[in-house]
């Protein structure tokens, strides 16, 4: 018998004899120990024969029963004393450890999805999820009075009389707040600085009602409303901090609120804010905290004049609170309105709050949850090909006695490894981003603050990461576990194209949907931002400073000081160098600041007959002549007003949308409209300068001199046109305040640009983070692409060598691998198609301008989906050029 | 895998690890090559084929060596070797179990257990 034959037999035996050791023993040392063996045995008979062969298999069987044995009984490694789900973590980052590309790579892109995710889940749990921070919130509920037929206004302020009926009515109605805030000027502070804050005027049970205490000093005590008392204040933390210096012995002295006298009896504490929300316009926070000098009773019963904030009784329905507000809501309606119509109605608090940004946080709460779905496929893809490309080891251990249920333990906790570090790495990536986002999110987000990363949602994101990790991990480990020993061998064998192929290219379809649906999204989001950006306001915003001037009716008691000041202020302001125009007026384009009122136009054509609808709902706006210059809003008709006061009559300019309403063909100028019992003269029509949002027309304006009404208009902004850029001219502004009065407050200095981009906040924000998420899928689906594309081309070498050995033109070969990548993403489209149209129902809220099946915008996503593709498979693809046909052959 | 206790601890060691140290202290070495360079060392027969991979294994586990890469060598079922190499903490270890196992045997000679110094 020939060595060579002995030699075959002998490893034969020693495959057997191995057989004794665990599996984990084999599958680490196995190879080494049988080719140690190996060149034993061939020393052994090149020294002494088939004797020394012989000796060395008595030896051979004599070592490995003991080995083998004591390695069962004893593990040579502390490991492996822990079970196998240890022991395989070990391998694992072992295994990570020898690939660090690969698994920096993945990490990577796990850290940056799932930190993504993160940002949008902090920001979708705490506005959307978490009950807001008052004890048993869901018991809260604001109460609207909707105005029916009466007048277009469903979300009006309640009056002092409604408040009061629905404290007595007791049933589910445990309680009733009233809140309304209004702009007053903080004086006696020890550095002499007036500041204008936001005050909030409540009933003394406000604090009760939403449980929460001061931290310092006490609140308000039942006794404390109406007229006849010493005034008392309760300060906000932030107010306390930053005027105050955080001394605690500031509870018993005294402020000055408008000059007023108060007692300061109380400090609220940090986590402690109150957002009254508005009938119109975004929910404001105050400053500072007074009780009502008047009785709520007292107060004109028509006027819709409070926030009202309810509590419901424990266990109270939202049914029986509605009836119950309802109710009242009819009687008022009999009693006040004449049974015209009027109703009450609650809305839970934090529904009420967050109602506005609810559809945007909606669409980024899905394309988040879609980019996550993208991640698990992706990574499923990538471990899957790893996993293929160690078919051989993974065929080598089986056929070496590995069970099926290591290599599956084995992929999954890759995978899980994988993920874990990936969520450990997102959710320190959120913890700055949730910071940017806070930084540009809208200032009237509700709960903007409470956007952070807490432990819980840390903990939400590493666990998604770590479930995705496992989830990714069973496409391969599926693989491993039905893949047949002898299909694997032979696949290694042949070196041909091996199992999983239908699995990977399931999943890159499934991917290329997928971010055909985020993509679409992003570039509808996207469209409509822009469209948002290019929008026509009514007013010209590039090269305008504004600020704000609160005056303190105190220091400034009559009209004709008033007046007067304002036309040293204007005077002053235009003599800055640069300033072309300058204006005041009571409320700037998009601040929401415009009061109500109802005007009507006795005999004008476009009146209707219809009572209610000829006497419309209008902003009533206070300027200041210089104002609609100053702004850059067109005057369409007429004239504005002069600088001279005009004796005897009172004059007014409506916009385009009111001229429209009631003069539809022909000419306003020189009619009357009545404002109350007061008739006004319309001396000319200007363009609609937008009050609210930046994209659509609201209520219609009128526009009156404020020097009619200076008692009611003290707190005016300013607006200045220069040629100079504007926030260069801020400080200027600021000493020409000083040299008038250096004891006015500059607040709210901010150019009318920077108004506009304010109130788009919440738009971009979500432009920029579906636009990331977006992209963020398309890399990934081409991630996924290339990989499927670049492991076809790996593995169909041998194919592809025969068949340029037969004559196949290389461009040929690559038209053919290129056309199987793109097969894959045309399926991926047609299977995306159907999202678009679900993400579209979603999306509908939230777009301005744009159809959510925009053909523009889904086109160019689509285009550009397939060119991205293209490219992606063309870099793997173009390596079938490189191919060495004959040195394949003969290598296979 | 506590890689920060004291040298002693490691003592004593046994003597295939004592040769597997050995051999590395001299340059890397594949399973088969410390049996080879053992039987050249003590004349007799090697430590068994399983007896050396538990210990590399356990002695990689402890720190005392490492995988080492692959000689780029022409010989194809190289592949399927797995090579070693010392880590500082085995040399370190080595020396302390040659240092102890010279002290034992000064001792035995002044005991008059041994009459000359093994050489």
């Amino acid at each position: 018998m020939s060595e060579e034959r002995w030699l075959r037999r002998s490893d034969r035996w020693s495959r057997l004899l191995l057989r004794l050791y665990p599996g984990h023993f084999r599958e680490e040392m196995g190879q080494a120990l049988l080719q140690t063996y190996r060149d034993r045995y061939r020393g052994a008979f090149d020294r002494r024969g088939f004797a020394g062969l012989a000796w060395i298999w008595l030896r051979a069987l004599a070592d490995s029963l003991r080995n083998g044995l004591g390695e069962r009984v004893r593990p040579s490694v502390s490991w492996r004393r822990m079970d196998d789900w240890g022991r395989d973590s070990q391998l694992t980052l072992r295994r990570l450890r020898r690939a660090p590309l690969f698994a920096a790579a993945i990490v990577g892109t796990l850290t940056v999805g799932l930190g993504i995710f993160a940002v949008v889940y902090a920001a979708v749990d705490k506005v959307l999820v978490e009950p807001l921070p008052y004890e048993s919130s869901d018991d809260l509920y604001f109460v609207w009075r909707d105005y029916g037929p009466m007048i277009d206004l469903e979300r009006g302020w309640v009056g002092g009389p409604e408040v009061v009926a629905l404290r007595e009515i007791g049933g589910p109605i445990e309680d009733v707040a009233a809140t309304a805030i209004q702009s007053v000027t903080l004086g006696g502070v020890s550095d002499g600085r007036a500041q204008e804050v936001a005050l909030m005027e409540a009933t003394p049970n406000l604090f009760d009602l939403l449980g929460v205490r001061p931290e310092l000093g006490r609140g308000f005590a039942p006794g404390e409303i109406g007229p006849d008392r010493r005034p008392v204040a309760v300060l906000g933390h932030e107010l306390w901090r930053s005027r105050f210096g955080a001394d605690s012995s500031i509870v018993g002295s005294e402020i000055r609120l408008d000059g007023e006298p108060h007692t300061v009896i109380g400090v609220m504490g940090r986590d402690f804010q109150f957002l009254q929300n508005s009938s119109v316009g975004p929910p404001k926070q105050a400053d500072l905290y007074r009780t009502f000098a008047y009785y709520l009773a007292e107060e004109p019963p028509m006027a819709g004049s409070f926030a009202g904030l309810i509590r419901a009784r424990p266990g109270a329905s939202p049914a029986r609170v509605r009836q119950a507000v309802a109710s009242i809501g009819r009687t008022m309606d009999e009693e006040v309105f004449d049974g015209q119509g009027v109703s009450l109605y609650p809305v839970s608090a934090k529904e009420d709050l967050v109602a506005p940004v609810r559809p945007a946080l909606v669409v980024l709460g899905s394309a988040a949850a879609l980019l996550v779905v993208v991640l698990l496929v992706n990574l499923g893809t990538v471990l899957l090909v790893r996993a293929l490309q160690r078919e051989r080891e993974l065929a080598v251990s089986r056929a070496l006695g590995a069970d099926r249920l290591e290599l599956v333990r084995a992929t999954l906790l890759e995978g899980g490894v994988l993920g874990l570090l990936g969520g450990l790495g997102g959710a320190l990536v959120a913890v700055w981003g949730t910071r940017v986002i806070v930084s540009l999110a809208p200032m009237d987000l509700p709960r903007r603050d409470s956007i952070a990363v807490d432990w819980q949602i840390a903990a939400v994101v590493v666990g998604t990461g770590a479930l995705l990790g496992l989830l990714a991990g069973a496409a391969p480990a599926s693989w491993a576990a039905r893949a047949r020993l002898s299909t694997m061998l032979g696949a290694v064998a042949v070196r041909g194209s091996g199992g999983g192929g239908r699995l990977r290219h399931g999943m890159v379809v499934v991917q290329v949907a997928l971010a055909l649906v985020l993509l679409s999204t992003g570039g509808l989001v996207l469209r409509s931002f822009e469209r948002l950006l290019r929008v026509d306001p009514g007013f010209e915003s590039a090269g305008v400073l504004t600020l704000r001037l609160p005056i303190s009716e105190t220091d400034y008691q009559d009209d004709l000081a008033m007046s007067a000041l304002h036309e040293r202020l204007e005077r002053r302001f235009a003599a800055i160098p640069g300033v072309r125009a300058v204006g005041a007026v009571s409320a700037l384009p998009l601040t929401a600041a415009a009061s109500q009122l109802q005007v009507s136009f006795p005999g004008a054509p476009g009146n209707t007959g219809d009572e209610d609808r000829d006497q419309p709902m209008i902003d009533r706006i206070a300027t200041r002549p210089g104002y609609f210059e100053a702004l850059g809003i067109d005057l369409l008709a007429g004239r504005v007003f002069d600088e001279a006061r005009p004796e005897g009559v009172q004059e007014a300019v409506i916009d385009r949308t009111l001229a429209k309403r009631f003069f539809p063909a022909g000419d306003p100028l020189g009619a009357t409209l009545m404002y109350g019992d007061d008739p006004v003269t319309v001396i000319g029509v200007v363009e609609h300068a937008r009050q609210y949002d930046v994209h659509r027309d609201d209520r219609p304006q009128v526009y009156l001199r404020s020097d009619y009404y200076t008692r009611r208009n003290h707190n005016l902004f300013w607006a200045l046109r220069t040629e100079r850029s504007p926030s260069s001219l801020a400080a200027d502004a600021r000493a020409a305040v000083q040299q008038v009065d250096p004891q006015l407050a500059v607040s709210d200095v901010r150019s009318m640009d920077q108004i506009v981009a304010d109130s788009l906040r919440q738009q971009r924000v979500s432009a920029v983070l579906v636009s990331s998420l977006s992209v963020g899928a398309l890399l990934l689906a081409g991630m996924g692409l290339a990989g499927v594309v670049a492991g076809a081309v790996t593995r169909r070498r041998p194919e592809l060598a025969i068949r340029m050995a037969l004559g196949a033109e290389r461009d040929q070969l690559l038209r053919m691998i290129l056309g199987e990548g793109m097969r894959l993403v045309l399926l991926g489209l047609l299977v995306g198609a159907p999202g678009i149209y679900l993400m579209g129902r979603v999306l509908r809220g939230v777009l301005v301008g744009v159809s959510p099946l925009d053909p523009l915008a889904l086109g160019a996503v689509a285009i550009g989906l397939v060119l991205v593709s293209l490219a992606t498979c063309y870099v793997p693809a173009r390596r079938v050029s490189s191919l060495d046909p004959a040195g394949l052959l003969r290598e296979s | 895998m506590d890689r920060e206790r004291p040298i002693e601890r490691f003592l004593p060691l046994r003597p295939v690890e004592f040769h597997i140290l050995l051999s590395l202290a001299a340059g890397e070495r594949h399973g088969y090559g410390i049996i080879q360079d053992a039987t050249a060392r003590i004349g007799t027969v090697a430590p068994d084929v399983g007896t050396l991979y538990r210990a590399l294994r356990r002695m990689e586990d402890q720190g005392l060596i490492a995988e080492a890469d692959r000689p780029p060598s022409a010989d194809p079922t190289d592949e399927r070797r797995n090579y070693y190499r010392i880590t500082p903490l085995g040399v370190r270890v080595g020396q302390a179990e040659a240092r102890r196992m010279a002290a034992l045997t000064r001792a035995a000679l002044v005991g008059g257990l041994l009459e000359e110094a093994v050489r």
